[in-house]
Protein backbone atom coordinates (compact mmCIF):
# COMPACT_ATOMS: atom_id res chain seq x y z
CA UNK A 1 0.00 0.00 0.00
CA UNK A 2 1.34 3.50 -0.94
CA UNK A 3 1.48 6.01 2.04
CA UNK A 4 -0.92 9.44 1.71
CA UNK A 5 1.59 11.90 0.77
CA UNK A 6 1.33 15.85 0.19
CA UNK A 7 3.23 14.09 -3.25
CA UNK A 8 1.25 11.35 -3.94
CA UNK A 9 -1.83 13.83 -3.36
CA UNK A 10 -0.52 15.80 -6.15
CA UNK A 11 0.35 13.26 -8.52
CA UNK A 12 -2.88 11.91 -8.01
CA UNK A 13 -4.67 15.15 -8.43
CA UNK A 14 -2.33 15.24 -11.55
CA UNK A 15 -3.32 12.32 -13.20
CA UNK A 16 -7.82 12.98 -12.70
CA UNK A 17 -6.43 16.72 -14.45
CA UNK A 18 -7.06 18.35 -11.66
CA UNK A 19 -4.73 21.15 -9.93
CA UNK A 20 -4.72 21.32 -6.18
CA UNK A 21 -3.64 24.34 -4.14
CA UNK A 22 -1.28 24.17 -1.05
CA UNK A 23 -4.70 24.64 1.29
CA UNK A 24 -6.61 22.17 -0.88
CA UNK A 25 -3.75 19.10 -0.73
CA UNK A 26 -3.84 20.05 3.30
CA UNK A 27 -7.54 19.42 3.33
CA UNK A 28 -7.34 16.23 1.55
CA UNK A 29 -5.03 15.11 3.79
CA UNK A 30 -6.95 16.27 6.89
CA UNK A 31 -10.06 14.38 5.30
CA UNK A 32 -8.30 11.06 4.34
CA UNK A 33 -6.31 10.37 8.11
CA UNK A 34 -9.60 10.17 9.63
CA UNK A 35 -11.13 7.69 6.76
CA UNK A 36 -8.06 5.87 7.22
CA UNK A 37 -8.40 5.47 10.80
CA UNK A 38 -11.74 4.58 10.88
CA UNK A 39 -11.41 1.75 8.18
CA UNK A 40 -8.34 0.87 9.72
CA UNK A 41 -10.90 -0.16 12.82
CA UNK A 42 -12.95 -2.27 10.18
CA UNK A 43 -10.27 -4.84 9.68
CA UNK A 44 -10.91 -5.76 13.31
CA UNK A 45 -13.85 -6.66 12.53
CA UNK A 46 -14.84 -10.52 13.17
CA UNK A 47 -14.65 -13.03 9.53
CA UNK A 48 -14.53 -8.90 7.79
CA UNK A 49 -12.45 -10.99 4.89
CA UNK A 50 -15.23 -13.18 4.07
CA UNK A 51 -18.10 -10.95 3.73
CA UNK A 52 -18.45 -10.21 0.25
CA UNK A 53 -18.34 -6.63 -0.50
CA UNK A 54 -21.79 -4.87 -1.37
CA UNK A 55 -21.75 -3.46 -4.74
CA UNK A 56 -25.42 -2.50 -5.42
CA UNK A 57 -29.06 -1.99 -3.17
CA UNK A 58 -30.61 -4.77 -5.16
CA UNK A 59 -29.89 -8.21 -5.28
CA UNK A 60 -33.00 -9.55 -6.65
CA UNK A 61 -33.64 -7.22 -10.02
CA UNK A 62 -34.04 -9.05 -13.04
CA UNK A 63 -33.15 -6.95 -16.73
CA UNK A 64 -33.54 -8.66 -20.07
CA UNK A 65 -31.55 -7.48 -22.34
CA UNK A 66 -32.93 -5.86 -25.68
CA UNK A 67 -32.71 -7.27 -28.75
CA UNK A 68 -28.91 -6.71 -30.37
CA UNK A 69 -30.73 -4.62 -33.17
CA UNK A 70 -29.61 -1.13 -34.17
CA UNK A 71 -31.67 1.64 -32.85
CA UNK A 72 -32.40 5.52 -32.96
CA UNK A 73 -29.19 6.67 -31.67
CA UNK A 74 -28.16 10.76 -30.14
CA UNK A 75 -29.05 13.62 -33.40
CA UNK A 76 -25.45 14.05 -33.60
CA UNK A 77 -25.97 17.86 -34.42
CA UNK A 78 -28.12 18.07 -30.83
CA UNK A 79 -25.10 16.52 -29.18
CA UNK A 80 -22.85 18.96 -30.50
CA UNK A 81 -24.86 22.07 -29.40
CA UNK A 82 -22.68 22.05 -26.34
CA UNK A 83 -19.68 21.51 -27.45
CA UNK A 84 -17.16 24.42 -27.59
CA UNK A 85 -15.56 24.07 -30.86
CA UNK A 86 -16.93 21.96 -34.21
CA UNK A 87 -16.27 21.40 -37.63
CA UNK A 88 -19.02 20.09 -39.29
CA UNK A 89 -20.25 16.88 -37.45
CA UNK A 90 -17.12 16.56 -35.57
CA UNK A 91 -15.53 18.02 -32.53
CA UNK A 92 -12.68 20.29 -32.92
CA UNK A 93 -9.23 20.15 -30.87
CA UNK A 94 -5.56 20.99 -31.30
CA UNK A 95 -3.96 18.31 -33.06
CA UNK A 96 -2.79 15.24 -31.17
CA UNK A 97 -0.57 13.16 -33.40
CA UNK A 98 2.03 15.16 -34.14
CA UNK A 99 0.91 18.14 -32.57
CA UNK A 100 2.37 19.78 -29.81
CA UNK A 101 2.56 18.16 -26.58
CA UNK B 1 -49.59 27.95 -3.42
CA UNK B 2 -49.53 27.19 -0.11
CA UNK B 3 -51.84 24.60 -0.60
CA UNK B 4 -51.55 21.06 -0.72
CA UNK B 5 -51.66 19.34 -4.29
CA UNK B 6 -55.13 17.96 -3.40
CA UNK B 7 -56.38 21.46 -2.51
CA UNK B 8 -55.01 22.93 -5.84
CA UNK B 9 -56.22 20.43 -7.94
CA UNK B 10 -59.90 20.58 -6.32
CA UNK B 11 -59.07 24.43 -7.30
CA UNK B 12 -58.59 23.97 -10.67
CA UNK B 13 -61.50 22.15 -11.21
CA UNK B 14 -64.12 24.24 -9.18
CA UNK B 15 -62.78 27.53 -10.95
CA UNK B 16 -61.66 29.36 -8.42
CA UNK B 17 -58.27 29.41 -9.79
CA UNK B 18 -56.54 29.03 -12.99
CA UNK B 19 -53.49 26.65 -14.15
CA UNK B 20 -51.97 30.39 -15.49
CA UNK B 21 -52.73 32.03 -12.50
CA UNK B 22 -50.64 29.03 -10.52
CA UNK B 23 -47.70 30.06 -13.06
CA UNK B 24 -47.91 33.73 -12.53
CA UNK B 25 -47.65 33.32 -8.66
CA UNK B 26 -44.86 30.85 -8.53
CA UNK B 27 -42.67 32.76 -10.97
CA UNK B 28 -43.60 35.36 -8.82
CA UNK B 29 -42.96 34.17 -5.53
CA UNK B 30 -39.78 32.37 -6.97
CA UNK B 31 -38.39 36.25 -7.47
CA UNK B 32 -39.05 37.09 -3.93
CA UNK B 33 -37.34 33.62 -2.66
CA UNK B 34 -34.18 34.10 -4.81
CA UNK B 35 -33.78 37.44 -3.72
CA UNK B 36 -33.59 36.84 0.12
CA UNK B 37 -32.43 32.87 -0.20
CA UNK B 38 -30.59 31.87 -3.38
CA UNK B 39 -32.73 28.72 -4.29
CA UNK B 40 -32.52 29.13 -8.55
CA UNK B 41 -30.15 28.83 -10.56
CA UNK B 42 -32.73 29.23 -13.10
CA UNK B 43 -36.31 30.58 -13.19
CA UNK B 44 -38.29 29.83 -16.11
CA UNK B 45 -40.51 32.98 -16.49
CA UNK B 46 -41.97 31.44 -19.93
CA UNK B 47 -43.57 29.12 -18.05
CA UNK B 48 -47.02 28.37 -19.45
CA UNK B 49 -50.01 26.66 -18.67
CA UNK B 50 -51.61 23.23 -19.24
CA UNK B 51 -54.44 21.72 -19.57
CA UNK B 52 -56.39 20.45 -16.38
CA UNK B 53 -57.78 17.09 -16.44
CA UNK B 54 -58.29 13.84 -13.71
CA UNK B 55 -54.54 13.75 -12.96
CA UNK B 56 -53.84 15.93 -9.73
CA UNK B 57 -50.81 16.88 -11.01
CA UNK B 58 -52.59 18.38 -13.99
CA UNK B 59 -51.77 22.19 -14.07
CA UNK B 60 -49.96 22.67 -11.23
CA UNK B 61 -46.41 24.18 -10.87
CA UNK B 62 -43.45 22.54 -9.53
CA UNK B 63 -39.37 22.59 -9.30
CA UNK B 64 -36.55 20.74 -10.39
CA UNK B 65 -32.85 20.06 -8.81
CA UNK B 66 -30.77 21.32 -11.52
CA UNK B 67 -29.13 17.91 -12.03
CA UNK B 68 -31.96 16.73 -13.53
CA UNK B 69 -31.69 16.56 -17.50
CA UNK B 70 -33.86 19.05 -19.00
CA UNK B 71 -34.59 19.84 -22.79
CA UNK B 72 -33.71 23.06 -23.95
CA UNK B 73 -33.78 24.24 -20.61
CA UNK B 74 -30.15 25.16 -18.55
CA UNK B 75 -28.84 21.90 -16.86
CA UNK B 76 -25.88 22.79 -14.91
CA UNK B 77 -25.36 20.79 -11.69
CA UNK B 78 -24.80 23.28 -9.59
CA UNK B 79 -21.72 23.47 -11.44
CA UNK B 80 -19.01 25.52 -13.43
CA UNK B 81 -18.06 22.99 -15.80
CA UNK B 82 -21.25 22.98 -16.99
CA UNK B 83 -22.46 26.32 -16.51
CA UNK B 84 -23.66 26.73 -19.92
CA UNK B 85 -24.90 23.36 -20.19
CA UNK B 86 -28.43 22.71 -22.35
CA UNK B 87 -29.35 19.30 -22.65
CA UNK B 88 -31.40 17.67 -25.68
CA UNK B 89 -33.42 15.29 -23.69
CA UNK B 90 -35.40 15.62 -20.70
CA UNK B 91 -34.86 12.78 -17.63
CA UNK B 92 -37.17 9.83 -17.40
CA UNK B 93 -38.62 11.28 -14.00
CA UNK B 94 -39.39 14.89 -14.94
CA UNK B 95 -40.77 13.68 -18.32
CA UNK B 96 -43.22 11.76 -16.73
CA UNK B 97 -44.11 14.50 -14.54
CA UNK B 98 -44.46 16.94 -18.16
CA UNK B 99 -47.08 14.04 -19.55
CA UNK B 100 -49.08 14.18 -16.69
CA UNK B 101 -49.46 18.09 -17.37
CA UNK B 102 -47.30 19.51 -14.22
CA UNK B 103 -45.18 22.70 -15.22
CA UNK B 104 -41.55 22.82 -14.15
CA UNK B 105 -41.28 26.67 -13.19
CA UNK B 106 -37.60 26.93 -11.82
CA UNK B 107 -34.11 24.64 -11.40
CA UNK B 108 -32.95 24.59 -8.00
CA UNK B 109 -29.65 24.99 -6.83
CA UNK B 110 -28.04 21.79 -5.38
CA UNK B 111 -24.47 21.20 -3.76
CA UNK B 112 -22.29 20.73 -6.94
CA UNK B 113 -23.46 17.65 -8.49
CA UNK B 114 -25.04 16.15 -5.18
CA UNK B 115 -21.75 15.84 -3.66
CA UNK B 116 -22.28 17.85 -0.45
CA UNK B 117 -24.44 18.09 2.69
CA UNK B 118 -24.74 22.19 3.13
CA UNK B 119 -26.36 23.86 0.53
CA UNK B 120 -23.32 25.93 -0.09
CA UNK B 121 -21.29 24.63 -2.79
CA UNK B 122 -23.33 25.22 -5.93
CA UNK B 123 -21.38 27.41 -8.36
CA UNK B 124 -24.27 30.00 -8.22
CA UNK B 125 -23.57 31.16 -3.93
CA UNK B 126 -24.92 29.78 -0.92
CA UNK B 127 -28.75 28.77 -0.20
CA UNK B 128 -29.91 30.09 2.69
CA UNK B 129 -32.35 28.74 5.37
CA UNK B 130 -36.24 30.52 4.88
CA UNK B 131 -36.88 29.63 8.86
CA UNK B 132 -33.42 31.69 9.33
CA UNK B 133 -31.23 32.73 6.64
CA UNK B 134 -28.13 33.13 8.66
CA UNK B 135 -28.34 29.24 8.97
CA UNK B 136 -28.09 26.95 6.27
CA UNK B 137 -30.38 24.75 4.17
CA UNK B 138 -28.47 21.39 4.34
CA UNK B 139 -28.10 19.98 0.83
CA UNK B 140 -27.39 18.86 -1.75
CA UNK B 141 -31.40 19.44 -2.70
CA UNK B 142 -31.04 22.56 -0.73
CA UNK B 143 -32.74 25.48 -3.48
CA UNK B 144 -35.72 22.70 -3.62
CA UNK B 145 -35.97 22.34 0.22
CA UNK B 146 -36.25 26.14 0.60
CA UNK B 147 -38.25 26.55 -2.23
CA UNK B 148 -41.07 23.95 -1.08
CA UNK B 149 -40.88 25.76 2.77
CA UNK B 150 -41.43 29.21 1.53
CA UNK B 151 -44.27 28.18 -0.22
CA UNK B 152 -43.48 28.67 -4.17
CA UNK B 153 -45.29 25.47 -5.29
CA UNK B 154 -46.34 22.18 -2.93
CA UNK B 155 -43.56 20.38 -4.50
CA UNK B 156 -39.96 19.77 -6.34
CA UNK B 157 -37.60 17.15 -7.31
CA UNK B 158 -34.71 16.05 -5.15
CA UNK B 159 -31.96 13.56 -5.14
CA UNK B 160 -30.54 11.44 -2.25
CA UNK B 161 -27.03 9.65 -2.52
CA UNK B 162 -26.62 10.07 1.37
CA UNK B 163 -29.25 12.14 2.78
CA UNK B 164 -29.57 14.79 -0.25
CA UNK B 165 -33.60 14.89 0.19
CA UNK B 166 -33.75 13.90 3.83
CA UNK B 167 -31.68 15.93 5.62
CA UNK B 168 -32.42 19.25 3.94
CA UNK B 169 -36.14 18.38 3.97
CA UNK B 170 -35.92 18.34 8.18
CA UNK B 171 -33.48 21.58 8.05
CA UNK B 172 -36.45 23.17 6.20
CA UNK B 173 -39.26 21.95 7.98
CA UNK B 174 -41.00 20.10 5.24
CA UNK B 175 -40.88 16.39 3.86
CA UNK B 176 -38.52 14.66 2.13
CA UNK B 177 -39.03 11.15 0.50
CA UNK B 178 -36.40 8.80 -1.10
CA UNK B 179 -38.51 5.39 -2.53
CA UNK B 180 -37.15 2.20 -3.11
CA UNK B 181 -33.86 2.04 -5.08
CA UNK B 182 -34.82 1.85 -9.05
CA UNK B 183 -38.50 2.74 -8.00
CA UNK B 184 -38.34 5.74 -10.00
CA UNK B 185 -35.69 6.00 -13.10
CA UNK B 186 -32.36 7.52 -13.13
CA UNK B 187 -31.98 8.04 -16.50
CA UNK B 188 -31.20 12.01 -17.18
CA UNK B 189 -29.99 12.42 -13.60
CA UNK B 190 -26.32 13.78 -13.47
CA UNK B 191 -24.74 10.36 -11.83
CA UNK B 192 -22.75 10.86 -8.16
CA UNK B 193 -22.61 7.85 -6.64
CA UNK B 194 -24.58 5.42 -9.36
CA UNK B 195 -25.01 2.29 -6.34
CA UNK B 196 -26.34 5.10 -3.90
CA UNK B 197 -27.81 7.69 -6.17
CA UNK B 198 -31.77 7.88 -6.04
CA UNK B 199 -34.42 10.64 -7.39
CA UNK B 200 -37.26 11.39 -4.58
CA UNK B 201 -39.48 14.41 -3.96
CA UNK B 202 -39.34 17.05 -1.26
CA UNK B 203 -43.29 18.50 -0.37
CA UNK B 204 -44.84 19.75 2.60
CA UNK B 205 -47.88 16.62 3.46
CA UNK B 206 -46.87 12.96 2.94
CA UNK B 207 -50.05 12.68 0.53
CA UNK B 208 -48.03 15.40 -2.05
CA UNK B 209 -45.22 12.06 -1.70
CA UNK B 210 -47.01 9.74 -2.32
CA UNK B 211 -49.32 12.02 -5.47
CA UNK B 212 -45.86 12.97 -6.72
CA UNK B 213 -44.23 9.85 -6.59
CA UNK B 214 -47.05 7.78 -8.23
CA UNK B 215 -46.39 10.14 -11.42
CA UNK B 216 -42.73 9.71 -11.16
CA UNK B 217 -42.01 6.26 -10.79
CA UNK B 218 -41.97 3.17 -13.22
CA UNK B 219 -39.98 0.74 -15.28
CA UNK B 220 -37.65 2.75 -17.70
CA UNK B 221 -36.06 0.53 -20.75
CA UNK B 222 -33.16 3.60 -20.01
CA UNK B 223 -32.51 2.57 -16.61
CA UNK B 224 -31.63 -0.82 -16.37
CA UNK B 225 -31.78 -0.68 -12.21
CA UNK B 226 -35.60 0.71 -12.37
CA UNK B 227 -37.96 -2.15 -11.75
CA UNK B 228 -41.84 -2.57 -11.94
CA UNK B 229 -43.88 -0.70 -9.51
CA UNK B 230 -47.31 -0.74 -11.51
CA UNK B 231 -48.65 -2.59 -8.36
CA UNK B 232 -47.85 -0.04 -6.22
CA UNK B 233 -50.02 2.73 -5.66
CA UNK B 234 -48.94 5.43 -2.91
CA UNK B 235 -51.18 7.42 -3.02
CA UNK B 236 -54.17 5.31 -2.79
CA UNK B 237 -52.74 3.33 -0.09
CA UNK B 238 -52.87 5.82 2.80
CA UNK B 239 -55.53 4.49 5.33
CA UNK B 240 -53.86 5.63 8.68
CA UNK B 241 -54.62 2.51 9.79
CA UNK B 242 -51.29 1.65 11.36
CA UNK B 243 -52.88 0.00 14.44
CA UNK B 244 -50.05 -3.39 15.48
CA UNK B 245 -47.66 -1.88 13.19
CA UNK B 246 -44.04 -2.45 15.04
CA UNK B 247 -41.73 0.31 14.97
CA UNK B 248 -37.93 0.38 16.21
CA UNK B 249 -35.43 2.69 16.93
CA UNK B 250 -32.02 2.61 17.96
CA UNK B 251 -30.75 3.09 21.52
CA UNK B 252 -26.88 4.09 20.67
CA UNK B 253 -28.20 6.89 18.69
CA UNK B 254 -31.27 7.62 20.50
CA UNK B 255 -30.59 7.45 24.45
CA UNK B 256 -28.58 10.93 25.59
CA UNK B 257 -26.09 8.96 27.55
CA UNK B 258 -24.16 8.04 24.69
CA UNK B 259 -23.03 11.28 23.99
CA UNK B 260 -20.40 12.93 26.08
CA UNK B 261 -20.96 16.25 26.33
CA UNK B 262 -24.03 17.03 24.60
CA UNK B 263 -25.39 20.36 23.36
CA UNK B 264 -28.68 21.39 24.69
CA UNK B 265 -30.12 21.50 21.19
CA UNK B 266 -29.13 17.48 20.99
CA UNK B 267 -30.77 17.09 24.46
CA UNK B 268 -34.04 19.06 23.15
CA UNK B 269 -33.94 17.10 19.90
CA UNK B 270 -34.04 13.33 21.39
CA UNK B 271 -36.81 14.99 23.92
CA UNK B 272 -38.42 15.76 20.58
CA UNK B 273 -37.69 12.55 18.82
CA UNK B 274 -39.50 10.68 22.32
CA UNK B 275 -42.40 12.78 22.56
CA UNK B 276 -42.70 11.22 18.88
CA UNK B 277 -42.29 8.03 20.06
CA UNK B 278 -45.53 8.91 22.46
CA UNK B 279 -47.48 9.68 19.50
CA UNK B 280 -46.87 6.63 17.40
CA UNK B 281 -47.82 4.41 20.67
CA UNK B 282 -51.35 6.74 20.92
CA UNK B 283 -51.65 5.35 17.10
CA UNK B 284 -51.26 1.71 18.62
CA UNK B 285 -48.02 1.62 17.13
CA UNK B 286 -45.71 -0.98 19.10
CA UNK B 287 -42.19 0.81 19.84
CA UNK B 288 -39.31 -0.79 21.16
CA UNK B 289 -35.30 -0.13 21.17
CA UNK B 290 -32.92 -2.68 19.91
CA UNK B 291 -29.38 -2.19 20.15
CA UNK B 292 -26.90 -2.45 17.25
CA UNK B 293 -22.83 -2.39 17.19
CA UNK B 294 -21.43 0.89 17.70
CA UNK B 295 -18.31 -0.37 15.84
CA UNK B 296 -20.62 -0.50 13.08
CA UNK B 297 -22.02 3.24 13.47
CA UNK B 298 -18.98 4.57 14.07
CA UNK B 299 -17.61 3.26 10.43
CA UNK B 300 -20.59 4.55 8.88
CA UNK B 301 -19.22 8.11 7.74
CA UNK B 302 -16.18 6.69 6.08
CA UNK B 303 -17.87 4.03 4.81
CA UNK B 304 -19.84 6.11 2.64
CA UNK B 305 -17.10 8.98 1.48
CA UNK B 306 -15.47 5.81 0.18
CA UNK B 307 -17.87 4.29 -1.49
CA UNK B 308 -19.29 7.52 -2.58
CA UNK B 309 -15.96 9.16 -3.63
CA UNK B 310 -14.80 6.30 -5.94
CA UNK B 311 -17.91 6.17 -7.59
CA UNK B 312 -18.00 9.67 -8.01
CA UNK B 313 -14.20 9.98 -9.60
CA UNK B 314 -15.07 7.44 -12.39
CA UNK B 315 -18.30 9.01 -12.56
CA UNK B 316 -17.33 12.44 -13.26
CA UNK B 317 -13.77 11.54 -15.50
CA UNK B 318 -16.41 12.17 -18.47
CA UNK B 319 -16.50 16.10 -17.29
CA UNK B 320 -13.43 17.29 -19.89
CA UNK B 321 -15.14 20.68 -21.24
CA UNK B 322 -13.88 19.17 -24.64
CA UNK B 323 -17.04 17.53 -25.61
CA UNK B 324 -19.63 19.79 -23.61
CA UNK B 325 -19.01 22.52 -21.26
CA UNK B 326 -16.77 25.50 -21.33
CA UNK B 327 -13.36 24.94 -23.30
CA UNK B 328 -10.33 25.07 -20.86
CA UNK B 329 -7.15 27.10 -21.86
CA UNK B 330 -4.15 25.21 -23.09
CA UNK B 331 -1.92 24.31 -25.98
CA UNK B 332 -3.17 20.45 -26.28
CA UNK B 333 -6.01 18.64 -25.51
CA UNK B 334 -4.64 17.33 -21.79
CA UNK B 335 -3.67 21.06 -20.69
CA UNK B 336 -7.41 21.98 -21.84
CA UNK B 337 -9.31 19.91 -19.86
CA UNK B 338 -6.79 19.91 -16.40
CA UNK B 339 -7.74 24.08 -16.81
CA UNK B 340 -11.22 23.09 -17.77
CA UNK B 341 -11.05 20.87 -14.35
CA UNK B 342 -8.83 23.16 -12.10
CA UNK B 343 -11.25 25.87 -12.63
CA UNK B 344 -14.50 24.07 -12.18
CA UNK B 345 -14.89 21.99 -10.07
CA UNK B 346 -14.98 23.40 -6.36
CA UNK B 347 -12.39 22.41 -3.87
CA UNK B 348 -14.68 19.93 -1.77
CA UNK B 349 -15.23 17.79 -5.31
CA UNK B 350 -11.60 17.95 -6.04
CA UNK B 351 -10.30 16.40 -2.99
CA UNK B 352 -13.08 13.80 -2.97
CA UNK B 353 -12.05 12.62 -6.21
CA UNK B 354 -8.37 12.86 -5.11
CA UNK B 355 -9.48 10.29 -2.24
CA UNK B 356 -11.54 8.37 -4.24
CA UNK B 357 -9.02 7.64 -6.65
CA UNK B 358 -6.56 6.82 -3.99
CA UNK B 359 -9.18 4.18 -2.62
CA UNK B 360 -9.49 2.93 -6.08
CA UNK B 361 -5.79 2.33 -6.63
CA UNK B 362 -5.26 -1.56 -7.15
CA UNK B 363 -2.77 -2.22 -3.80
CA UNK B 364 -5.54 -0.04 -1.84
CA UNK B 365 -8.30 -1.37 -3.07
CA UNK B 366 -8.44 -4.18 -0.72
CA UNK B 367 -8.13 -1.94 2.13
CA UNK B 368 -10.83 0.77 1.49
CA UNK B 369 -12.86 0.21 -1.20
CA UNK B 370 -13.37 -3.58 -0.49
CA UNK B 371 -13.87 -3.54 3.20
CA UNK B 372 -16.20 -0.26 2.71
CA UNK B 373 -18.36 -2.45 0.22
CA UNK B 374 -17.98 -5.05 3.32
CA UNK B 375 -19.57 -2.88 6.30
CA UNK B 376 -22.43 -1.49 3.77
CA UNK B 377 -23.07 -5.43 3.78
CA UNK B 378 -23.08 -5.53 7.69
CA UNK B 379 -25.29 -2.49 8.33
CA UNK B 380 -27.21 -3.63 5.30
CA UNK B 381 -27.74 -6.71 7.01
CA UNK B 382 -28.56 -5.59 10.14
CA UNK B 383 -30.90 -3.55 8.86
CA UNK B 384 -32.73 -6.40 7.02
CA UNK B 385 -33.17 -8.18 10.31
CA UNK B 386 -34.31 -5.26 11.95
CA UNK B 387 -37.14 -5.69 8.76
CA UNK B 388 -37.79 -9.09 9.99
CA UNK B 389 -39.50 -7.86 13.25
CA UNK B 390 -39.87 -4.50 12.75
CA UNK B 391 -42.14 -2.64 10.12
CA UNK B 392 -39.63 0.32 9.67
CA UNK B 393 -36.98 1.82 12.14
CA UNK B 394 -37.47 5.38 13.37
CA UNK B 395 -34.76 7.86 14.28
CA UNK B 396 -34.24 11.46 15.04
CA UNK B 397 -32.40 13.24 11.58
CA UNK B 398 -29.39 14.88 12.29
CA UNK B 399 -28.71 16.05 15.83
CA UNK B 400 -30.65 19.10 16.07
CA UNK B 401 -31.58 21.93 13.95
CA UNK B 402 -30.45 23.91 11.14
CA UNK B 403 -26.19 24.58 11.63
CA UNK B 404 -25.01 28.24 11.24
CA UNK B 405 -23.62 28.98 7.96
CA UNK B 406 -20.64 30.21 9.61
CA UNK B 407 -19.78 26.83 10.86
CA UNK B 408 -20.02 25.00 8.09
CA UNK B 409 -17.02 23.43 6.98
CA UNK B 410 -18.59 20.24 4.78
CA UNK B 411 -15.70 18.05 5.57
CA UNK B 412 -15.67 14.85 7.63
CA UNK B 413 -14.16 15.77 11.19
CA UNK B 414 -13.60 13.15 13.67
CA UNK B 415 -16.87 14.50 15.71
CA UNK B 416 -18.77 13.26 12.63
CA UNK B 417 -21.87 11.22 14.87
CA UNK B 418 -23.23 8.20 13.56
CA UNK B 419 -26.36 10.33 14.33
CA UNK B 420 -25.72 12.85 11.61
CA UNK B 421 -24.93 10.34 8.90
CA UNK B 422 -27.36 7.09 9.72
CA UNK B 423 -29.93 7.99 6.55
CA UNK B 424 -27.28 6.96 4.55
CA UNK B 425 -27.47 3.28 5.34
CA UNK B 426 -31.09 3.94 3.49
CA UNK B 427 -28.43 4.44 0.30
CA UNK B 428 -26.47 1.53 1.07
CA UNK B 429 -29.94 -0.65 0.95
CA UNK B 430 -31.65 0.85 -1.50
CA UNK B 431 -34.55 0.95 0.97
CA UNK B 432 -37.51 3.84 1.13
CA UNK B 433 -37.11 6.47 3.53
CA UNK B 434 -39.12 9.93 4.77
CA UNK B 435 -38.48 12.43 6.75
CA UNK B 436 -41.51 14.50 8.45
CA UNK B 437 -41.06 17.28 10.25
CA UNK B 438 -41.21 16.62 14.35
CA UNK B 439 -41.68 20.14 16.03
CA UNK B 440 -39.00 22.53 16.24
CA UNK B 441 -36.28 23.87 18.59
CA UNK B 442 -35.56 27.43 19.23
CA UNK B 443 -38.11 28.14 16.45
CA UNK B 444 -36.22 25.71 14.04
CA UNK B 445 -38.06 23.11 12.60
CA UNK B 446 -36.42 19.28 13.31
CA UNK B 447 -37.32 16.17 12.20
CA UNK B 448 -38.02 12.05 12.44
CA UNK B 449 -37.18 9.45 9.64
CA UNK B 450 -38.86 6.48 8.94
CA UNK B 451 -37.14 3.92 6.85
CA UNK B 452 -38.15 0.53 6.00
CA UNK B 453 -37.49 -2.68 3.72
CA UNK B 454 -37.05 -2.59 0.18
CA UNK B 455 -40.05 -2.14 -1.73
CA UNK B 456 -42.58 -1.65 0.92
CA UNK B 457 -42.52 1.80 0.22
CA UNK B 458 -46.56 2.07 0.82
CA UNK B 459 -46.68 1.22 4.13
CA UNK B 460 -43.63 3.44 5.28
CA UNK B 461 -45.37 6.10 3.91
CA UNK B 462 -48.21 4.92 5.48
CA UNK B 463 -46.89 5.19 8.95
CA UNK B 464 -45.78 8.42 8.00
CA UNK B 465 -49.58 9.44 6.78
CA UNK B 466 -50.81 8.49 10.14
CA UNK B 467 -48.01 10.01 12.65
CA UNK B 468 -48.19 13.50 10.21
CA UNK B 469 -51.84 13.63 11.59
CA UNK B 470 -51.21 13.82 14.76
CA UNK B 471 -48.61 16.78 14.67
CA UNK B 472 -49.71 20.28 13.33
CA UNK B 473 -47.09 20.56 10.87
CA UNK B 474 -48.37 19.09 8.00
CA UNK B 475 -48.07 21.81 4.95
CA UNK B 476 -46.28 24.54 7.09
CA UNK B 477 -44.94 27.29 5.29
CA UNK B 478 -41.61 28.97 6.45
CA UNK B 479 -42.03 31.70 8.69
CA UNK B 480 -38.52 33.70 9.57
CA UNK B 481 -37.10 33.87 13.13
CA UNK B 482 -36.27 37.31 14.27
CA UNK B 483 -32.95 37.89 15.22
CA UNK B 484 -34.17 41.13 17.46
Amino acid sequence: MSKFTSELVDDLAAKLLIGLSHEENEMVLDEFAIIDENLSKVEDFENIKNIEPMTHCLDDFTFTLREDVASESIPIDEALKNCGKTEGREVEVPKVVGGEN
Amino acid sequence: MDKTIEELHEMLKNGSVSSQELVNEAIKKSHEIQEKYNAFVTILDDAKETKVTDNLLSGIPFGIKDNYSTKDILSTGSSNTLKDYVPFYTATAVQNLLDAGAIPVNKTVLDEFGMGGTGTTGHTGIVKNPWDSTRMTAGSSAGSACAVAAGVYPYALGSDTGDSIRKPAAFCGIVGYKPTYGMISRYGLFPFASSLDHCGVLTRSVADAAIVTDTMKGIDEHDMTSWDSSDIHLYESLNREVKGKKLCYIKELCDIESYENPTDELKLHLENFKKSLEICSSLGIEIEAVSVDKKLLDALPSVYVAISCAEATSNMSNLTGIIFGPRGEGKNVMEMMMDHRTKGFSPLIKRRFVIGSYILQKENQERYFKNAQRVRRLLVDTWKKLFETYDAVILPVGSGPAKHLDGSKDILTKDTAALEEHLQIGNFGGFPSITIPSGFINKLPVALNITGNCYDDANILNIAYAMESKMPYKNQIAKEVNHE
